[in-house]
């Protein structure tokens, strides 16, 4: 007899744990750090590894009876197993994604570095059914646009609530990009698991496990701004630009792990008073005092300083060289403006597996934004912090049925000089039961939550929902339907200011915004390279929170007022006709979004909700290095608020991307809005133009 | 083969569909509004809020003509008083206008029934062939001559002034 050891490791030179090595009938797995030991019979033996993930590897090695050999193995990256992605926000538990009730998206770190973005909401953007409108996240036409407050999505840090205390609103450069490795987006009704602001859907940023041994990152961005494609819109002398570094790394043994991640960007902005800066921190850590026990603690801090560009000018607001509007440049009256933010978290969890069949999770966490404005003639500032905790069980009390139960408390405290001081609280019981019956899942649950404002006035809303998966030949069928609400934000409830002249008044009986969703989907392959997902969703809103005009007392406020529809189809593409080389995907929505009638209006389009939104993207790659492109189209918004005869064109943007990779070393060029299209998506709010910028990753 | 010709032409409508850049162009000033310059007289009260001009479809004869104005509240502009004249620019629908009128705001909040002590019709637009009558104009797709007028701040007058019966 003689041994074979040694490491096993990718072609980066990280160890592989989990690896099978064998040789005839005798077999062993590598360990957390890599290594592996065979006993083998003396003389010329073959020896194989194999993983999920990796190509098979094999050699002929001699082996001196009595001694040993060592043997270092390098796995070559293979073609991953094509299964259903595991998702955990869905159902507030692992499941397969083919499992869910409703539909869900995925961006994954590899679209997300392929992309080289700065924030995250560059890349969730692409995804099927999602537009973000200067900053606000719409699935399915969810939210519309009111200057970033009261979003209907709700934002979930590894499953921590994360909307502003404040304005309801979502700030996506809470988390540093490079530490998301996956985001879960899930459609339509979440509010029967997660309660208030999952009326539209729920994202979910997932953060980086933490491996074994030392590990790092290093992250430089550079990049410049294309200049306005007339000469008449020209607004500077010099090419705008912008750069950054994040740093980042990382420490595991089997017991702790640990992470820090640091990282700074500046940017000249495309545009006419749009400069920023930003700056983050990051952290986590694991403690694994057992094998069915898990210690979290994570938090972060993101600050930014930035100008504020407003809306661009009209004639009388600069000198707009006898153009109607200038899209490039800001109002005179708003020079000097700007803001400073901040934003972070501090979030502790515990899980715990009892046995094969219960396990628990428990989590507190703390979210903390303030930001100023400072426009030139006033100034506002707020600071808001967000408590929240979380208990939570998952059961199998029978081996055909999941059960999920749990409480929820969240409590937010703002003091604001516009805002005045007050607190909301959200206190919640869940539970949804999954249960088999042969083929089919049928899941039926509801959440019970109690909203408080200022400690009084408690409001009860009750959130059911019910759905079912049936496979049916190599497809999948869904079906769902559930109840949804957000609770005005405090900002909504309680806001005083001044806005153009007109003074905006609070409305402190502001009631919960509800709505109704249905959704029924299918999953299948189309083919050997071919899958398809489409899905009909059904959505009936109802005292819906928006800003009301009142021309004949000459103010504003928010008030419950709309009805509203939003139906359409979703269709999603996957298409790798040369296998892993070329990998295309196409995402249709159509949205048919109306603001139903009242007493005092008639039916009419639900404004800032575009009728057809498509985006297409192609990746090839060969060795090396990979190219690749996405297409953007979103029809022109057929109604929008406050400047409705403001000039407005469909979206079509074009982006290209080059990316080559050598040993730990991989870099990305990426060319967004190749074709300097010239375009709005709010009123006088011009979106990206050009941009053109290469990022070098350095990973160890 | 057949493949990639199914491809290639998928390709070629894509390329169809973006090849044409028909994003936002620059816009000569006045299609779909009035436009101008307006000269200031006097001297700027301590108490203004801002100025705004508006444009009433059919001249305001009742306190509940007052608010009928165009553009809407929220998209008003205040004119920069910085200086002895200003450009501006107001969209508007297309259509014919009877007043075209810089209304001066006090500070304060406004409601319908304050509306005669917080504002002031500061200077209009005039008739060139009678200037002691409001110019009509006609908002159209192609554009608009240059409306300009006088804003005098020594001269204000309250809205009822116009009401029928005006007040005293």
């Amino acid at each position: 007899m003689g041994v074979v050891y040694g490491s096993v490791l990718d072609s980066a030179g990280t160890p592989v744990p989990l690896v099978t090595v064998r040789s005839g009938s005798t077999s062993a797995l590598s360990d957390a750090l890599g290594r592996y030991r065979l006993e083998v019979a003396a003389g010329v033996v073959r020896l194989a590894a194999a993983r999920i993930g990796f190509r098979p590897w094999t050699a002929i090695v001699t082996v001196p009876a009595g001694d040993s050999v060592r043997l270092d193995i390098r796995l070559p990256a293979g073609t991953p197993l094509q299964m259903a992605p595991v998702i955990t926000t869905a159902a507030k538990r692992s499941q397969l994604l083919d499992q869910a009730v409703t539909s869900v998206a995925i961006v994954t770190d590899s679209d997300i570095a392929r992309r080289a973005v700065n924030t995250i909401d560059e890349a969730i953007d692409k995804a099927p059914g999602v537009q973000f409108l200067s900053g606000q996240i719409n699935i399915r036409g969810s939210s519309g646009f009111v200057e970033g407050v009261g979003s209907r999505v709700l934002l979930l840090v590894d499953g921590v609530p994360m909307n502003q205390g404040d304005r309801g609103g979502i700030n996506w450069d809470v988390v540093p990009v490079d530490q998301v490795t996956r985001v879960e987006i899930v459609k339509g009704a979440g509010s029967a698991l997660y309660g208030s602001a999952a009326l539209g859907g729920v994202v979910n940023l997932i953060t980086r496990d933490l491996p074994l041994g030392i590990h790092g990152r290093v992250r430089a961005t550079g990049g410049y701004y294309g200049n306005p494609p007339f000469d008449v819109w020209r607004f500077r002398d010099f090419t705008g630009g912008q750069g950054g570094l994040d740093v980042a790394t990382s420490y595991g043994t089997a017991t702790f792990r640990g992470a820090l991640a640091a990282g700074a960007r500046h940017s000249d902005g495309y545009r006419q008073q749009d400069r920023g800066d930003h700056w983050q921190l990051a952290g986590k850590g694991e403690w694994l005092p057992a094998p069915n026990l898990r210690l979290r603690l994570s938090g972060a801090w993101a600050n930014d300083a930035y100008q504020v560009p407003l809306r661009w000018c009209v004639r009388g607001g600069c000198d707009t060289r006898g153009q109607s509007y200038q899209p490039f440049m800001v109002d005179q009256s708003d020079t000097g403006s700007h803001t400073t933010s901040g934003k972070g978290y501090l979030a502790g969890t515990v899980e715990r597996t009892v046995s094969d069949r219960l396990s628990w999770q428990a989590r507190a966490s703390w979210f903390r934004t303030h930001f100023e404005d400072v426009f030139p003639t006033s100034s506002d500032f707020a600071v808001a912090n967000l408590f929240g905790a979380e208990l939570r069980a998952v059961a199998a009390p029978a081996p055909d049925q999941v059960v999920t139960v749990g409480g929820e408390g969240a409590l937010a405290t703002v003091t604001s000089d516009f805002f005045g001081g007050h607190t909301q609280g959200e206190y919640a019981a869940y539970g949804e039961s999954e249960r088999r019956r042969g083929a089919l899942r049928l899941t039926v649950g509801a959440r019970v939550d109690f909203l408080t404002v200022d400690g009084g006035g408690m409001t009860a809303v009750v959130s059911p929902r019910a759905g079912l998966v049936l496979p049916s030949g190599a497809g999948v069928w869904r079906l769902s339907a559930g109840h949804a609400f957000r609770a005005p934000s405090i900002a909504e409830r309680f806001v005083s200011t001044v806005v153009d002249g007109l003074p905006v008044i609070p409305n402190p009986n502001l009631r919960p915004e509800q709505a109704w969703s249905f959704e029924l989907g299918h999953a299948r392959p189309i083919g050997p390279w071919l899958h398809a997902d489409a899905a009909l969703f059904w959505t009936e809103a109802r005292r819906l929170i928006e800003p009301n005009v009142d021309a004949s007392k000459g103010q504003i406020q928010f008030q419950n007022r709309q009805r509203a529809r939003l139906a359409g189809v979703d269709l999603a593409l996957r298409a790798t006709p040369l296998g892993d080389r070329l990998v295309t995907t196409a995402a249709y929505t159509f949205l048919y979004a109306r603001e139903l009638a009242t007493d005092t209006t008639p039916e009419r389009a639900l404004a800032f909700r575009p009728r057809h939104l498509l985006t297409l993207s192609a990746d090839y790659s060969l060795g090396p290095a990979a190219l690749g492109a996405d297409v953007r189209y979103s029809s022109r918004m057929e109604r929008v608020e406050i400047y409705e005869l403001d000039p407005r064109v469909a979206a079509k943007v074009l982006d290209l991307r080059a990316t080559y990779t050598r040993g730990p070393l991989a870099a990305h060029l990426l060319l967004t809005n190749a074709l300097n299209y010239v375009y709005t998506l709010v009123p006088r709010t011009l979106e990206p133009v050009r941009t053109a910028t290469l990022t070098l990753v350095y990973s160890y | 083969m057949r493949t990639s010709s199914r491809d290639a032409r998928a390709a070629v409508l894509v390329l169809a569909l973006f090849a044409c850049n028909d994003g936002l162009q620059p816009e000569p000033a006045c299609p779909n509004a009035i436009c101008g310059r307006v000269t200031f007289q006097g001297t700027v009260p301590d108490s203004t809020d801002a100025v705004y001009i508006v444009a009433y479809q059919t001249f305001p004869r009742s306190r509940n003509d007052l608010f009928t104005f165009q553009p809407s509240l929220a998209a008003l502009q205040a004119l920069p008083l910085d200086s002895a004249s200003a450009p501006y620019s107001v969209l508007l629908p297309t259509g014919r206008y009877e007043w075209v009128v810089a209304v001066w705001k006090k500070v304060g909040a406004l409601t319908i029934a304050n509306a005669d002590s917080m504002l002031r019709e500061a200077g209009y637009y005039r008739d060139p062939a009678d200037t002691s009558q409001p110019g009509v104009v006609t908002v159209a797709a192609q554009g608009l001559d240059s409306i300009n007028f006088v804003i005098d701040f020594a001269h204000m007058n309250p809205p009822c002034r116009y009401y029928n019966p005006p007040c005293p």
